[in-house]
């Protein structure tokens, strides 16, 4: 080391371009959303509304808790949960299916066949559960599979997906080994591939029947049934405190589906140490497995589900009149000028959402960690109201949320993105405050034991190490908030999905073609850049 | 008790109680009983602010380091400045780093002065042991604190890093207190050594009066 010690050359700062770069570009891009959505030209606000709007928050406080309208909830949470119980298996059951022709495994070094069954499964995940539900409607009619495919069908696609990369990630040896024993493939993949990926598997299944409940609920609001119907009855109606009772009840249903979910995964992650030499089931996850299958079943019998329906003459002639209809979509100039615009509506309502919640993120995430020592009362108190918060803001769906929020702003895509940021701030802000707490405390510690300012501990200590996870967070959140658009767009939002309503009222059905895969490619798009810009950050 | 312008060395197996000492007289770890008193103050008495202060008047080599891996290297040694910068001036520092001439002679004086903007993360494990010695040159404490200052490094630095540490201490006539668990380094830096077993003190010598079988002996649990 002497020889360098005598260099007096100070280094020069070299600033990562790549990183200054995409900042730079992202700042750009929510201005000139923002710009898109009125914010800096004409009035955005209706005072008018404010007074409706306080008579809703007022409802908060004296929600519906009738003999009756409990009777009303209790019947919606049961078809909710059904629906979700129902869609949820058959997206395991697909996805399982799936995992093995989207498998790296199936194909070897076929990498063509492999990269058109990837492709294929981006169509159906590139469409929300919603615009599966009212495509299907036109097919089956108002029939309980309309509910139960609309969730499978998307779910199925990323449950493929997801399955097949873990199957990928196991190691090989014990595979490998048995196929050179001379094992068939069915039976190398059953005892060298399965069994180390079944965990990530099952922990996987539980994570999407908690989502299956949000999604539900959805599609209740346009008309499947369950606790979303019945708020949307409410909400039209007028009647707050029955909105907010509904409010409450889906609350406790997300808390439910993810407290179950959660334990399930965690007793997953780590099993309890075997006692004694005989092979024992984990009671627990025996338990929740069985109870699960009941909950499938029941649901069945239910929601009156019957294979007949899908099976029926009807529904093949409305499919086969359908498709012949929708071929060849409608490429005229004034579509896809409009088509066009939407798209761009469509981006800056899911940056506005993702920069608003982002924002909201990074500020109430501090309050909502839950500290690594004890905390003093009042940071406990706040801990707990911010994350109640944070829980109510992503319990009611988005289009709920911008129907609120049209009380007191004019009609056009901000109500939508505001919406849609509420919700994601939700999200986001519980998986920040996640990352906080996974922080290692001790870095910031030494700064505080050398007199550091707890504002600078937290610039230094915290902010660097902070800043990667949460960015990823929210370009993974913009992927969903992309799908999410259509979701409040079919509510009249505007975007993509505004249009596709539109077309779907007037069965202009090449339209619909058109727009689908507009929406399709779209998605793929933000996909792809988020894809490249979560490198930068990492 | 340690005087001013002592040079302790701390020994004793691990799980003495090495660590535990120095985080209470840097005040990140609270005692169960009784009282610690540094630098004439008792931590756990004073109001926050004064306590903050006093604080930033004792500097520690942590064992583990505690840098913050994203951060450059000017930032994990200007974080030694923290304590007496005002707030904005940290802030502003992270935009356009200040302190750099300190922070770079800091640097020089453990090798590592191209380094400057490097993340720090980058570096390697005795890199980084030499950026955590650099905070503490920036900081200039009067008690200096260290817990394996050298685990990482190899006989040259390690002897070059425990000359600038008791530099440091000795510049504003302060006292340095390190944990060291080779008993030659121990005898060649320190003006006295105190050894801990379970907790307690098991030993508590004149350098000069010890010899490295002593000490080996100590490890062993033979004194």
């Amino acid at each position: 080391m002497s020889a360098v010690v005598d260099r007096p050359a100070t280094p020069v700062l070299r600033r990562s371009r790549a990183r200054w770069a995409w900042g730079l570009g992202a700042s750009v891009v929510v201005l000139w959303s923002l710009a898109g959505a009125g914010l800096f030209s004409g009035e955005v606000l209706n005072p008018a509304g404010a007074r409706q709007l306080s008579r809703f928050a007022a409802g908060a406080l004296a929600p519906d808790l009738s003999g009756d309208f409990r009777q009303v909830l209790l019947r919606g949470a049961l078809v909710t949960v059904a629906y979700a119980a129902l869609g949820t298996a058959l997206a395991v059951l697909l996805g399982a299916v799936g995992a093995v022709a989207l498998a790296r495994t199936t194909w070897g070094r076929r990498r063509g066949g492999w990269l058109v069954a990837r492709g294929v499964v981006a169509v159906p995940r590139g469409l929300h559960e919603v615009v599966w539900g009212l495509l299907l409607l036109n097919v089956l009619g108002l029939d309980p599979w309309v509910g139960v495919l609309a969730i499978g069908i998307p779910y199925g696609a990323v449950t493929a997906k997801v399955f097949a990369d873990l199957l990928d990630e196991v190691p090989r040896g014990a595979h490998d080994a048995l196929l050179a024993a001379g094992a068939g493939r069915g039976a190398a993949a059953l005892y060298g591939l399965l069994p180390p990926a079944a965990g990530g598997l099952l922990a996987y299944s539980a994570y999407r029947l908690e989502c299956a409940v949000r999604s539900a609920v959805v599609l209740g609001l346009i008309g499947a049934g369950g606790l979303g119907y019945e708020l949307s009855l409410s909400f039209t109606s007028l009647r707050w405190e029955q909105v907010w009772s509904c409010v409450y009840a889906l609350t406790l249903l997300c808390v439910a589906a993810v407290v179950a979910g959660r334990a399930v995964r965690r007793r997953l992650a780590d099993p309890p140490a075997a006692a004694g030499d005989r092979p024992r089931r984990d009671l627990v996850l025996t338990g929740a497995g069985l109870t699960t299958a009941a909950l499938v079943v029941w649901s069945w019998w239910y929601l009156a589900v019957t294979p007949a329906a899908l099976l029926a003459e009807r529904t093949r002639q409305q499919l086969s009149y359908l498709l012949a209809e929708a071929l060849p979509p409608e490429l005229s100039g004034s579509l896809l000028v409009s088509l066009g615009a939407a798209a761009v509506d469509t981006v800056q309502m899911s940056v506005i959402a993702v920069a608003v919640a982002t924002a909201g993120a990074v500020l109430l995430a501090p309050v909502a960690a839950r500290p690594a020592r004890r905390a003093r009362p009042v940071p406990w108190a706040a801990g707990v109201v911010v994350r109640l918060g944070l829980l109510l803001l992503r319990a009611v769906p988005p289009p709920v949320w911008a129907l609120v929020l049209l009380f007191v702003l004019r009609p056009g895509i901000l109500p939508g993105a505001l919406a849609l940021g509420v919700y994601t701030l939700g999200v986001l802000g519980r998986l920040t405050a996640e990352a906080l707490e996974e922080l290692e405390p001790r870095p910031a510690q030494a700064l505080t034991a050398l007199g550091a300012r707890p504002a600078a501990t937290w610039l230094y200590g915290v902010a660097p190490r902070a800043v990667g996870p949460v960015l990823a967070y929210a370009l993974y959140r913009w992927e969903v908030a992309i799908r999410d658009t259509v979701m409040v767009g079919l509510l009249g939002a505007g975007g993509l999905g505004a249009l596709l309503a539109t077309s779907l009222q007037v069965f202009d059905w090449p339209a619909v073609t058109t727009t689908l895969v507009v929406l399709v490619l779209l998605t793929l798009a933000v996909d792809l850049v988020s894809d490249r810009a979560r490198d930068v950050v990492r | 008790m340690v005087g001013a312008g002592e040079r302790v060395g701390l020994v004793g197996p691990s799980g003495a109680g090495k660590s535990t000492l120095l985080g209470l007289a840097n005040g990140s770890v609270a005692p169960t009983a009784g009282s610690v008193e540094v630098l004439g103050h008792d931590l756990a008495a004073l109001p926050p602010g004064r306590a903050r202060r006093l604080r930033a008047r004792v500097g520690t080599v942590h064992q583990h380091l505690e840098l913050v891996g994203p951060l450059r290297v000017v930032h994990n040694v200007n974080a030694g400045r923290l304590g007496t910068w005002p707030a904005w001036r940290s802030a502003w520092s992270l935009l356009r780093p200040q302190g750099v001439p300190e922070a770079a002679a800091a640097l020089a004086e453990v090798g590592l002065e191209t380094r400057l903007h490097e993340r720090t993360e980058r570096l390697s494990g005795g890199q980084q042991q030499r950026v955590a010695v650099a905070r503490v040159l920036v900081q200039r404490p009067e008690l200096v604190l260290a817990d394996e200052p050298a685990s990482a490094l190899d006989p040259v630095l390690t002897d070059r890093t425990m000359a600038l540490l008791t530099g440091v201490a000795a510049e504003r006539g302060g006292a340095l207190v390190a944990s060291l668990h080779d008993p030659a380094l121990a005898l060649r830096h320190c003006s006295r050594v105190v050894g801990l077993v379970d907790g307690r003190v098991a030993l508590d010598a004149p350098a000069g009066s010890l010899s490295v079988a002593d000490l080996t002996a100590f490890y062993a649990g033979e004194a």
